[in-house]
């Protein structure tokens, strides 16, 4: 298979014209192509260290090379557990490399979790971040056969402990330099083994119900990807990216690690999730793909430090806005605005928004995307005001990330676009959205049965409910098991409603229950930052985040948000009836998705009596 | 209606804020802790209570009065006495004489004759070294004589900043011991900042535990120490793991 190199790197289209080839074949390519510039950035002890794309593949060599050398065969599976990081991607893609198969795993697993995808996988290697993660896995190594060496990227605090089973990231890079001089040809020979419809990486979904499924995805599903994703969301090698959601989840693996091998953009790891924020005005990326609730916290950062701003900020802010709202309103009506209005925001530009991009740290972005949830359209708008060129995309990771994406040029609002190029997006009779196409995943590990509901006649059946347009433009409705059923036989979309709920500052995700009932009710997952500042504000007494949940005056103000969004809803869809979560949910939390969403299933089992308390109250 | 009752207090060191909203309650007659890490705001929120800096925002409600942004000399009238971190004795004035100044704002002198005799109940040692100048006591009892100056002042609340800081297991022991009797036999309410966690929870009734300038825990004294994030964090009780030792922390949930 030829590999084209493209020597003019201003934009190499480098991934457009490698359909076909692999993994490691496009990772090759992206060494050659952009070798002495920068691929990757890391931030330790305060500084930001840079790693070319040269020592960048060195050292997946070495790691692909050693893991050869301690037995690793083709097809086999290495487990990372680790956050994002240099080390996390060189030894995802030097086990790729090696002709074996990746698997991350959260770091906010615990021990038995991780058993079970390492046993679910049969994984013979794990890479482990550090101590921490390390002693997870050392508790559970009786029940976890298939590992055969635990390699720690982190030996601070282990430089005593000794274990023929476990060795250091370098011990692993100092046996594949070794092995490199001995056999400078092997590398290329155990990068050819993989062909395109081979097994490349496992993602493991979170279930709602029962233990997590292994999305098998193929080369042929990520090359995809890599090459027709950016038709709406363009990256280039003067691109920088920040990584900061978990590269074990579709999303940050296709828009961070993927699409910088496909297109040479800088990928910077944020230290961890509190730091995001100002590594965020640090790194100051040109393109940022983020899942809903990453949005809605830069909105609602945004609208609190409004609200706390001088009477002439406000004045100016609200000004800018209207202006700016009126403009993007036109463009998206697919009308070019007038001089006057094209003028007018302008000048709110210079004067007002631009100060607010630079405060969420998004000025110099030129594209911005987000996906892996529904997201309120009054957002985007919102977004699209700020001059930000905001595309929504709709995926899985059963599709290997994107399905269909909305092109910020003929956007539509209330839409998720159409199917990306050389695949099929159709509704089935009973409503479903299908997809079929070369990013259709290649079944669930060990679980045919459940394969065999997700892939009929090589149509992936997303469990989303929607429709399409006559332009191809999809809309999805909600999900096919989530949709209320009320004791009234009323049809209800819970995410429309919820949507709308996380659009208030003070809500940070909310469940509408109601199935088999007679009334809407939910459970709201309160934003402790701006509640407590709302609190401090008026004067409320709190202590911990369970007092400031059971402070009337939080209570009435959650009502007054949930009142107003009852208003832009049919009667039958009125939230009658809430409970706060009293409890500070984290990752850790089953309750939550990595992406921090609360997971419905999870949420009505765990708070059943709350919820029972709701309908016994009525 | 508790004896102290602090509503929302932010406090601020310039731009920065060392308090972003507190609320707690001491309750007459008890031994309330506030634990906490460094620079959680523990020292700070002493120091707003005691009137040395003013809150930007919030109240603090003394047996029912407003003293929030009084003068520290007022706010030692109402019945507030602060034991700063690091003891700051009068060093070149004798121990009765640091203790007196104690009783400074108090115009009763049977009273303070009397209470110089309570100390020095409390505090044998004083007694014996009542003439020496106060840098020539060892820690312990220049800790022993803040307190006893404090104690001097009659307060209704007492303010310990740390008093264990640099002090011999058993010195930490034996001075616990008498605040728990001040507390007891005299009345006094007490708060109480401490790093040594074990040792506060021990004679504390409640404890609040602070970190960077908020609440994330309340809870009797008991419950506290049953707690998985307040053990690991701040009474050093370290899970064994499957390697014998473990050195990181598992992350705090507080709950």
């Amino acid at each position: 298979m030829a590999i084209a190199l493209s020597e003019s790197s201003t934009v190499p289209t480098a991934a457009n014209d490698a359909a076909g080839s692999t993994v490691p074949q496009l990772f090759a390519r992206a060494l050659t192509t952009w070798s002495g510039r920068t691929a990757l950035r890391e931030k330790t002890k305060g500084i930001w260290r840079s790693v070319t794309w040269q020592e960048y593949g060195e050292h997946v060599r070495w790691v692909g090379l050693g893991l050869a050398a301690l037995g690793l065969k083709p097809g086999e599976r290495v487990a990372i557990l680790a956050n994002n990081g240099v080390e996390w991607v060189e030894a995802d893609i030097g086990a790729i490399g090696a002709g074996g198969v990746s698997v991350g795993i959260y770091v906010t697993s615990v021990a038995r979790q991780v058993a079970y995808i390492v046993n679910d996988a049969a994984a013979r290697f794990i890479f482990v971040e550090d101590e921490e993660q390390l002693d997870k896995m050392l508790e559970v190594r009786a029940d976890t056969p298939s590992i055969e060496k635990i390699i720690v990227f982190d030996m601070e605090g282990l430089r005593e402990f000794r274990d023929p089973q476990v060795l250091s990231f370098a011990e692993l890079l100092a046996l594949g330099r070794e092995q490199d001089t001995k056999h400078p040809e092997r590398w290329a020979q155990l990068n050819a083994i993989p062909r395109p419809d081979d097994l490349a990486v496992l993602i493991y979904t979170s279930g709602t119900t029962g233990p997590p499924k292994g999305a098998m995805i193929s080369h042929r599903n990520i090359v995809y990807q890599m090459t027709h994703v950016t038709d709406a969301y363009p990256v280039n090698d003067t691109d920088n990216h920040l990584s900061f959601l978990p590269a074990c989840h579709v999303f940050e693996r296709l828009f961070g690690v993927w699409l910088s091998i496909g297109h040479g953009m800088v990928v910077n790891f944020a230290e961890d999730g509190e730091t995001v924020p100002e590594n965020l005005r640090e790194v100051q990326p040109t393109i940022f793909a983020a899942v809903p609730r990453v949005w809605e916290k830069f909105y609602s950062s945004i609208t609190l430090a409004v609200r706390d701003a001088s009477a002439l900020q406000r004045w100016a802010y609200k000004l800018a806005l209207a202006v700016a709202y009126r403009a993007a309103d036109a463009e998206l009506a697919g009308k070019q605005p007038n001089v006057g209005l094209r003028l007018a925001r302008w000048v709110a530009y210079w004067t007002v928004l631009r100060t607010v991009r630079q405060m969420i740290g998004i000025d110099r972005c030129r594209t911005c995307l987000s996906s892996a949830a529904p997201i309120s359209p009054e957002l985007l708008r919102w977004f699209r005001a700020l001059g930000i060129n905001m595309v929504e995309g709709y995926g899985m990771t059963e599709a290997t990330g994107g399905i269909t994406i909305n092109p910020f040029d003929r956007y539509r609002l209330g839409s998720v676009g159409k199917a990306l190029p050389e695949s099929e997006v159709r509704v089935s009779r009973d409503g479903e959205i299908l997809v079929r196409g070369p990013h259709i995943f290649m079944g669930y590990l060990n679980k045919p049965d459940r394969t065999a509901e997700a892939l009929k006649d090589g149509w992936l059946h997303t469990g989303d409910v929607g429709s399409i347009d006559a332009d191809g433009y999809v809309k999805i409705t909600d999900r096919l098991k989530d949709i209320i059923i009320t004791a009234g036989g009323k049809n209800i979309t819970p995410s429309e409603i919820e949507n709308e709920l996380k659009f208030s500052p003070y809500i940070s995700d909310a469940v509408v229950i109601g199935d088999g009932r007679k009334f809407l009710s939910c459970l709201v997952m309160i934003d402790a930052d701006n509640v407590a500042r709302f609190a401090q504000d008026n004067a409320i007494p709190f202590t911990n985040y369970a007092s400031l949940t059971q402070a009337p005056e939080v209570v009435a103000l959650i009502q007054r948000e949930i009142d107003a969004v009852n208003k832009k809803f049919a009667r039958v869809e009125s939230i009658r009836s809430f409970r706060l979560i009293d409890r500070l949910l984290t990752p850790e939390d089953e309750e939550l998705t990595p992406t921090l969403k609360l997971k419905r299933a999870f949420v009505n089992k765990r708070y059943g009596d709350l919820i029972e308390s709701m309908y016994r109250a009525a | 209606m508790a004896l102290l009752e602090i509503r929302n207090i932010e406090t601020y060191y310039g731009p920065v804020a060392a308090i972003r909203g507190v609320s707690l309650d001491v309750e007459e007659g008890k031994i309330v802790t506030l634990l906490g890490g460094n620079g959680a705001g523990k020292t700070t929120l002493l120091r707003t209570i005691s009137g040395i800096v003013d809150p930007q925002k919030g109240t603090v409600a003394f047996a029912g009065a407003m003293i929030q942004g009084a003068d520290p000399d007022a706010i030692v009238l109402k019945g507030i006495a602060h034991v700063p971190e690091g003891r700051e004795v009068f060093p070149f004035l004798s121990v009765r004489d640091n203790l007196r100044m104690g009783a400074y704002t108090r115009r009763d002198p049977d009273g303070v004759a009397k209470d110089l005799e309570l100390v020095f109940g409390y505090f044998p040692i004083l007694r014996e070294r009542a003439e020496l100048a106060a840098s020539q006591l060892s820690g312990g009892q220049q800790q022993m004589l803040a307190i006893g100056r404090a104690v001097m002042a009659r307060p209704k609340l007492m303010l310990l900043d740390e008093p264990s800081l640099g002090l011999s297991p058993l010195l930490v022991k034996q001075i616990f011991g008498i605040v728990q009797r001040i507390n007891r036999e005299q009345g006094v309410s007490v708060l109480l900042v401490e790093q040594n966690a074990r040792m506060a929870l021990q004679v504390a009734d409640f404890g609040y535990v602070l970190e960077l300038g908020r609440i994330v825990m309340e809870n009797t004294a008991a419950k506290l120490m049953e707690s998985e994030d307040v053990s690991e964090a701040y009474l050093g009780n370290k899970q064994q793991g499957v390697r014998g030792e473990r050195r990181w922390r598992r992350k705090k949930q507080w709950r």
